[in-house]
């Protein structure tokens, strides 16, 4: 019998794979008929691995209260640093921003509304890319691109070209924002969206532009005796987690069970150089990492 | 150097982990009147017609009460198989939750198609806003049950699958609209003390809450384990209800509000 081709297959070898007997249409596969619920079940999907796509890149996340909301004299220093960091057409970065006060205002106005707390999380997201907006107008003359959501498959183009992307940061929770632990307020916000990226992607590290030299264990606003960490595993930072941390809880959440990121670096976007010697994979503010710290 | 313009509000300068709130919250429901469905995808889809055309029809009567009805499909066997090869190819959950969302799609398709006669309408994930004209309408909004989370989905400790899928869509969707408990369409009576396609011993729940669920700690479970982790802190959603859609009058029961099936409370 002739085979009957469909996308270059054949219905013969489709067929062949079709599992019935129960009532329901089954094809052949490891998790064929399994709950999916099943703990065992979900520990054979599982290995010491992820996948990595893009090993070679950095995020770069550029924070909102920190350096945004204090207007031009911290954003043109910023960009004039990144201009000269792309004259080495071997850094590879995704930027990413922070949407800062704005974000505040309207999730205080949201709650005061009680607004659902998905609501909440679909409103953020534009506060964001109000800072994207501005930041790209300022490094477009010199190659720069908002990227789509989740356009992920155009980077190589994007670096071959020496065009750097910067990315939506607010992850897509939206309107399915999780009730969260504590409180009501979203949960995923900016920061967490951007380490995702950087997970997801299997890049080499995650950079944070903020106004301090690093993390440090109080508030250095509000403490003079606050201490900074130098390089810390991120096993010693939760043992002694900040109270008031530069960076969001979720973040740290996230990182636990992730596979991929194995280096976060907090710097001082106010302080020119750092940025750029982080890029360079020195250790520069504070450096969290996911294995023993060296020495 | 300039200070940060800050826009003041009770919360700015907030770190907004969420821990240490100064406000009071008093909830407002977007539309809590609507009552929201999942037609599970292996449970019921993957049967075809025999399980499919009966429930629907329940849908459509009940539509007809004036009780309003949004659809969200499963996945089913193709999401297990895609699962299964990008488990294989050792995919981060981001790509895995990212590829689990075609399945259900899919299924919301065939769905809206069937229905379409009746009013069914296609619906994205962001077009909750759309709802009231729809509803209004007389419409029975057909979506995907997949949070959008997408690339965005975090890792699970020991599993490489994304711990809230199309379970978790429903529940997170009836509870941004406000609505007091999600309804689930599977192919068993509830949720038994083992998988009662595997273990004959197993009996049914009728009742439970969620903490004695997770007390429990059963081996498996009809409804993801993290809508159970979820529910005791809904502000909306505090019921889960689970029915039998191979069995005729239970769908239209469930719709009219009637206990039947398990109910699982917050």
């Amino acid at each position: 019998m002739a085979p009957f081709v469909i996308f270059g297959g054949t219905l013969g070898v489709l067929m062949s794979n079709i599992v019935g007997g129960d009532g329901r249409t089954h094809i052949n596969s490891r998790l064929m008929r399994e709950s999916l619920q099943n703990k065992d079940v979900l520990s054979n999907t599982d290995s010491e691995r992820d996948l990595q796509i893009f090993p070679d890149v950095s995020l770069v996340s550029i924070g909102g209260q920190s350096i945004f909301d204090r207007g031009k004299d911290a954003i043109l220093p910023l960009v004039a640093e990144l201009v000269e960091i792309k004259k080495d057409r071997s850094v590879k970065m995704v930027i990413g921003v922070g949407g800062g006060t704005r974000v505040r205002h309207t999730i205080s106005i949201a709650a005061d509304l009680g607004l659902p707390v998905g609501g909440m999380a679909q409103l953020v997201g534009a506060m964001e890319e109000l800072n994207a907006i501005l930041l790209n107008t300022l490094l477009a003359p010199h190659g720069s691109m908002p990227m789509q959501r989740d356009h992920f498959w155009d980077l190589p183009l994007y670096f071959d070209a020496g065009i750097t992307p910067i990315a939506i940061s607010v992850p897509p929770y939206h309107f399915w924002e999780p009730p969260p632990a504590e409180g009501h307020l979203p949960t995923h916000g900016s920061d967490f969206g951007l380490f995702q990226l950087a997970d997801v992607l299997g890049m080499k590290q995650a950079i944070f532009v903020k106004d301090e030299d690093g993390l440090y264990d109080k508030d250095p606003k509000k403490h003079k005796s606050a201490k900074k960490f130098g390089r810390i595993t991120l096993a010693d930072l939760m043992t002694q987690f900040p109270q008031d941390n530069i960076l969001d809880q979720e973040l740290f959440h996230a990182w636990k069970n992730a596979k991929n990121l194995k280096r976060i670096v907090i710097v001082n976007g106010l302080v020119p150089g750092q940025l750029t010697r982080a890029l360079k994979g020195e250790d520069v503010g504070t450096v969290i990492v996911k294995e023993a710290a060296r020495g | 150097m300039a200070d940060r313009r800050t826009i003041e509000s009770s919360l700015s300068g907030s770190s907004m982990t969420g821990s240490r709130e100064t406000f009071e919250y008093k909830p407002t429901a977007v539309m809590p009147d609507v009552k929201v469905v999942k037609i599970g995808g292996q449970s019921i889809l993957d049967r075809g017609r025999a399980a499919v055309f009966p429930i629907l029809d329940e849908i459509v009567a009940a539509r007809k009460l004036g009780i309003q009805v949004v659809l969200l499909a499963g996945g089913g066997t193709r999401a297990r198989h895609i699962y299964s090869l990008a488990s294989e190819l050792e995919m981060p959950t981001g790509v895995v939750a990212t590829l689990g969302k075609y399945i259900p799609m899919q299924n919301a398709r065939m769905l809206q198609m069937l229905l379409a006669k009746h009013g069914g309408i296609y619906m994205l994930p962001d077009d909750f806003e759309k709802l009231p004209l729809y509803l209004q309408m007389g419409c029975i909004p057909v979506m995907s049950g997949m949070p959008p989370f997408g690339y965005w989905e975090k890792r699970e400790e020991g599993s490489r699958i994304p711990p809230p899928r199309t379970d978790a869509g429903v529940f997170l969707s009836a509870e941004f609209l406000g609505s007091p408990r999600a309804i689930f369409i599977k192919d068993e009576d509830g949720l038994y003390t083992d998988d009662p396609k595997k273990n004959p011993a197993a009996t049914h729940i009728a009742r439970i809450s969620s903490k004695e669920l997770i007390e429990r700690n059963l081996p498996d479970v009809v409804l993801e384990r993290v809508v159970v982790e979820y529910l005791p802190r809904a502000q909306w959603c505090k019921e889960l209800q689970v029915v039998n859609g191979l069995k005729p009058g239970q769908v239209l029961a469930a719709l009219k509000g009637e206990d039947v099936g398990t109910i699982i409370r917050a």
